[in-house]
């Protein structure tokens, strides 16, 4: 009962490093407070005042996101995760920024001039399913012998179907993934596959792209979407902040 | 004689490319992305972490089977097969292909269990409750 979690608004949270020169963005961060950052050795945390504990939610994240955002529209930015509060501004020097201001800077030098796109791919179930069933004689007929039966008298061949079902798609997408990876892969500089489920689910990934070079990506993605596009949906998301290349700093 | 064919739109139009708005989209976006500071307060997410947990968690079991055929039985191949499908041939290659992957559901498992990120961030929780000392408790809390 003691213990109550702190009831307004304590400490500082931290949106992102970004160089020490950078002006801050004109947005309003969490809980609409007004933005500050700290500076050390050539770089900066971008800071505000922390929601209270307990009540973030939704809104909360897209705040985050916008300020994060607002700041890559100006310059390198390195997202610090979502919900870091520490106490104060010398916490954040002390416990953030002096202990790797090196290689925080040495992050950003990297980021310059490169933003984060996604890309998935997903099949259309239809028209994957169809290509399985053709494709495959005992798909074919387990599903013949399924189809107008109810689900109790049927259930091992239901099992069985599914399971080759799904083994023929992980196949098909196996190998469609590295297609389509290999095409994307001499346009960016880093990639990372993001995990995806569903049996639609055919790539996910995360593009470090220099800034240069996004409109020849998308015309290499446009090229492939609509060559496929009887099967596959591709979705291309961003400029982004580098969120999914920070994190192994 | 322009070459402005009806059919060649600039752009094209087949790469989807939405502005990510829906919360969803910003979820998949932020969450469990960007830098890691060691061991500080994290505020915890009301209902956001159960909702993504949900969404990563696929299971190669007889209910995920069972899904897979029911989705190919719902499948109206008459009107499937009346379409110009292509990759037919695709089909045929990787026919032979196929047999070989054994548990292939299990590669998209393995994919999806990075998810391990979400020891850390109990983790970090487990840290906070020693370090939240943002505010000295005054005197004695004598309320209970």
């Amino acid at each position: 009962m003691t213990a109550a979690p702190t009831a307004h608004p304590a400490g500082l949270l931290v949106y992102a490093v970004v160089s020490a020169d950078q002006a801050l963005p004109h947005v309003s961060g969490v809980g609409d407070g007004p933005l500050s950052s700290v500076g050390h050795g050539g770089v900066a945390a971008v800071v505000g005042p922390a929601p209270a504990e307990g009540s973030t939610g939704p809104a909360d994240l897209r705040a985050y996101h916008e300020v994060v955002d607002a700041l890559a529209a100006s310059g390198p930015v390195a997202p610090v995760r979502f919900g870091y509060v520490l106490t104060d501004e010398q916490q954040v020097v002390t416990d953030v920024l002096a202990p790797r201001a090196e290689e925080l800077g040495d992050l950003l030098a990297a980021l310059a001039g490169r933003t984060e796109l996604k890309v998935r791919a997903r099949y259309i179930e239809e028209a994957v399913l169809a290509e399985v069933v053709r494709s495959d004689p005992e798909i074919r007929t387990l599903r013949e012998r399924t189809r107008d039966v109810p689900e109790e008298v049927s259930w091992s061949d239901r099992v069985r179907l599914g399971e080759l079902v799904a083994h023929a798609v992980e196949a098909k997408r196996r190998d469609e993934a590295a297609d389509l990876w290999d095409l994307v892969a001499p346009h960016v500089v880093e990639m990372r596959e993001t995990p995806g489920t569903g049996l639609d689910h055919l790539l996910a990934v995360a593009l470090l792209v220099d800034d240069d070079r996004v409109s020849v990506l998308e015309e290499a993605l446009e090229a492939y979407a609509e060559a496929a596009h009887e099967r596959v949906r591709v979705r291309l998301t961003g400029p982004l902040p580098p969120y999914d290349f920070v994190g192994g700093a | 004689m322009t070459v402005q064919t009806t059919s060649q739109r600039s752009g094209g139009g087949y790469l989807s490319r939405p502005a990510p708005s829906g919360l969803a989209d910003v979820i998949e976006i932020i969450l469990d992305k960007g830098l890691v500071i060691d061991a500080y307060v994290r505020v915890s997410l009301v209902g956001i972490e159960l909702l993504t947990i949900d969404a990563r968690i696929v299971i190669a079991s007889v209910d995920t089977y069972l899904r897979f055929a029911e989705a190919t039985n719902r499948l109206d191949l008459g009107t499937a097969e009346g379409k110009d499908l292509p990759g037919v041939l695709d089909d045929l290659r990787e026919g032979g292909a196929r047999k070989k992957t054994k548990g292939a559901l299990a590669g998209v498992k393995d994919a999806l269990t990075p998810g391990s990120s979400k020891d850390e961030d109990e983790d970090d929780e487990d840290d906070d409750s020693g370090r939240s000392r943002t505010r000295r408790s005054s005197s004695r809390s004598s309320s209970k």
